[in-house]
């Protein structure tokens, strides 16, 4: 179990990746496609789908790796007993949040699939594609919460919040 | 209910979720659903998916992900130790000699980085031992580290910068350019405080290193070539109107893999590293920003925006006072959050009071850059601080003290970027002049 929910969350973080790599690849032609005179319609458009992808498909290994962003001063001020209700406590509330985000992502996709919703740039991709992307990242998302949850209830070491190495984002 | 009650409803919020630790893109669209819950009619959920999607997926914000990408990658390079033995050899001339390359080692960093802790760590990796080993003080050369490494906000590229831009809607190439002055003339503030320092204690800064001719010093200053193309390249195709800022980065991107192809610092390893360092630290702020979206939304919803700019406009505050208000606000919150979380927050609220206050879009970004970077070198929370105590193992109240000069010289830029709004507004105006 423990192997399998560790390879979902890295298998999608490296499928993120990629989409990284796909996001350079598609600016990289936009301005070849200028330069050189030829057109390729929906680079654009392309481009944020694979952004939202990269981000979304990541959430669960960063979350697991430590590097989401949390306001810690209370929670490290805290020992014993109340660390833990208090850890208990924001990890319910993050897999509520996390778990409503995950059912109106799916529902999203599932309706774009439905009622045939097309992107209105030129592009003319039906929607849902690209939206499946979102639905899965935050699923994994809040089964990456409940797992963080499982393991602080029983007292496990939960995932590392550390402020170093992982902070070059300012 | 009032718009007393439900903003202190939402703030309790806020803060009871930041508090507890909930992580902070959560928390904002928490605070975001209970606003939609209570005060709109529109169904909280679809609009949140909705929302999120759309802003995850937007255009101008591709831009952000390259930035941070590229950014990765040379913070695995040798790019340090190459600005390190570029720069030495001029600086020594200089009273306080060396401590200049932490100033502008920094400075040139901050024109190929988007952040500020990774050019606080790139340049500190070099120069923190280096600069140890010659007897420099330990205070001052910590506390001109983390000042000047605030300059990887100001200095574009900024993801910073990216972010402000997209919840202003003004554009990103323009607050890049908005940007060169103001970093360039802080440089010289610290530099400036450096000369004085070393004036008035000359006895604590270690002699020369051994003298150099002219020649010796240019054929030094090779190794800064490959970085100043890397800068021409980003920079100069952004203000020749050439490329978009998203572009730009994209260049950026396979500029800096070239770039450590050369100096031979380009493995599978450092390359996978640096991509998957880079899709995670995206993720991070994905997340804040999809949080924030919502809570945008929300707050359109609910009017506070408006309600809030009426109320300023009504206290008949001048722009002075509205700007060192806000200064203040910033620079308190900036104690709890970090500064993208900090601009995403306040700027769905704040907008319509600035504008109001007829204050420039593209200024009052420079201004919030300035004053978020304040707060990065401020503790409990600021993020340069946390790289270098990280980097020196020296405790956050000790590096937080010695920096408290650099802080000073940053109230002085954003007092004189008040004065002379010119430095910001100047070169965007030429640029917008060009076809």
């Amino acid at each position: 179990m423990r192997r399998l929910l560790d390879g979902l969350y890295d298998g999608a973080a490296w499928l993120a990746a990629l989409m990284l790599v796909g996001l350079l690849v598609m600016v990289l032609l936009s301005i070849a496609g200028r330069q050189l005179h030829f057109h390729l319609p929906g680079t654009d458009a392309y481009a944020g789908y694979l952004m939202a992808g990269a981000g979304f498909l990541a959430l669960a290994h960063t979350l697991k790796r430590g590097e989401h962003i949390r306001v810690t001063l209370l929670l490290q001020a805290l020992t014993g007993r109340w660390r833990r209700a208090m850890e208990l406590a924001s990890l319910s509330i993050a897999v509520l949040l996390s778990g409503a985000f995950a059912f109106y992502a799916v529902k999203l996709s599932w309706q774009s699939r439905m009622f045939n919703d097309i992107s209105t740039s030129n592009d003319a991709t039906p929607l849902w594609i690209p939206q499946i992307g979102m639905a899965i990242g935050a699923v994994l998302l809040t089964v990456a919460l409940i797992d963080e949850w499982v393991m602080a209830a029983t007292g496990r070491q939960t995932a590392r919040t550390d402020d170093g190495e992982a902070l070059h984002n300012e | 209910m009032s718009d007393l009650a439900i903003t202190s409803l939402l703030i309790l919020t806020l803060f009871a979720f930041l508090g507890a630790g909930v992580w902070i893109g959560l928390t904002l669209s928490g605070v975001a659903w209970i606003g939609m819950q209570l005060f709109a009619s529109r169904p909280a959920g679809d609009a949140m998916a909705v929302t999120i999607w759309g802003s995850s997926s937007s255009w101008t914000l591709t831009a952000l992900p390259l930035f941070v990408w590229m950014g990765e990658i040379l913070f695995r390079t040798r790019l340090s130790q190459d600005m390190f033995r570029g720069l030495a050899p001029w600086m020594n001339a200089l009273p306080g000699r060396l401590l200049h390359t932490n100033i502008i080692g920094c400075a040139i960093f901050a024109a190929v980085s988007g952040s500020s802790a990774a050019t606080c760590a790139t340049i500190g990796k070099m120069t923190l031992p280096e600069l140890a080993k010659r007897g420099y003080p330990d205070n001052i050369v910590i506390g001109t580290l983390a000042g000047a490494g605030t300059l990887g906000l100001l200095i574009p590229p900024s993801i910073i910068m990216i972010v402000y831009g997209v919840s202003a809607e003004v554009s990103i190439a323009q607050l890049f350019i908005a940007g060169v002055f103001p970093g360039m003339m802080l440089a010289a503030l610290f530099m400036g405080y450096v000369i004085v320092w070393a004036l008035l204690n000359p006895d604590k800064v270690p002699p020369a290193d051994r003298k150099t001719t002219f020649l010796e010093k240019l054929s030094e200053s090779r190794s800064l070539i490959p970085v100043v193309l890397l800068i021409v390249a980003v920079l100069g195709s952004i203000y020749a109107g050439i490329a978009t800022a998203t572009e730009a980065a994209a260049v950026g991107v396979v500029g800096s893999l070239v770039l450590s192809a050369v100096q031979g610092s380009l493995t599978w390893q450092t390359f996978r590293d640096a991509l998957l360092g880079a899709t995670r630290l995206y993720c991070m702020i994905a997340l804040i920003l999809a949080g924030a979206a919502f809570l945008t939304l929300s707050m359109g919803y609910i009017g506070l925006p408006r309600h809030l700019a009426e109320w300023i406009a009504s206290l008949g505050l001048s722009q002075f006072g509205l700007l060192v208000a806000l200064a203040i606000f910033f620079i308190i919150l900036g104690c709890f959050l970090d500064g993208i979380s900090m601009v995403v927050l306040t700027m769905g609220v704040l907008l319509p009071t600035v504008q109001k206050a007829g204050i420039d879009l593209i200024w009052f970004g420079i201004f919030v850059v300035l004053v978020v970077e304040m707060a990065q070198i401020t503790p409990p929370v600021g993020f340069n601080l946390f790289v270098l105590q990280g980097m020196t193992g020296r405790q956050l109240p000790y590096i937080a003290r010695v920096t408290i000069p650099m802080f000073l010289l940053m109230v002085v830029a954003v007092g004189l970027i008040w004065v002379f709004p010119d430095i910001v507004t100047w070169l965007p105006r030429q640029m917008r002049a060009t076809p």
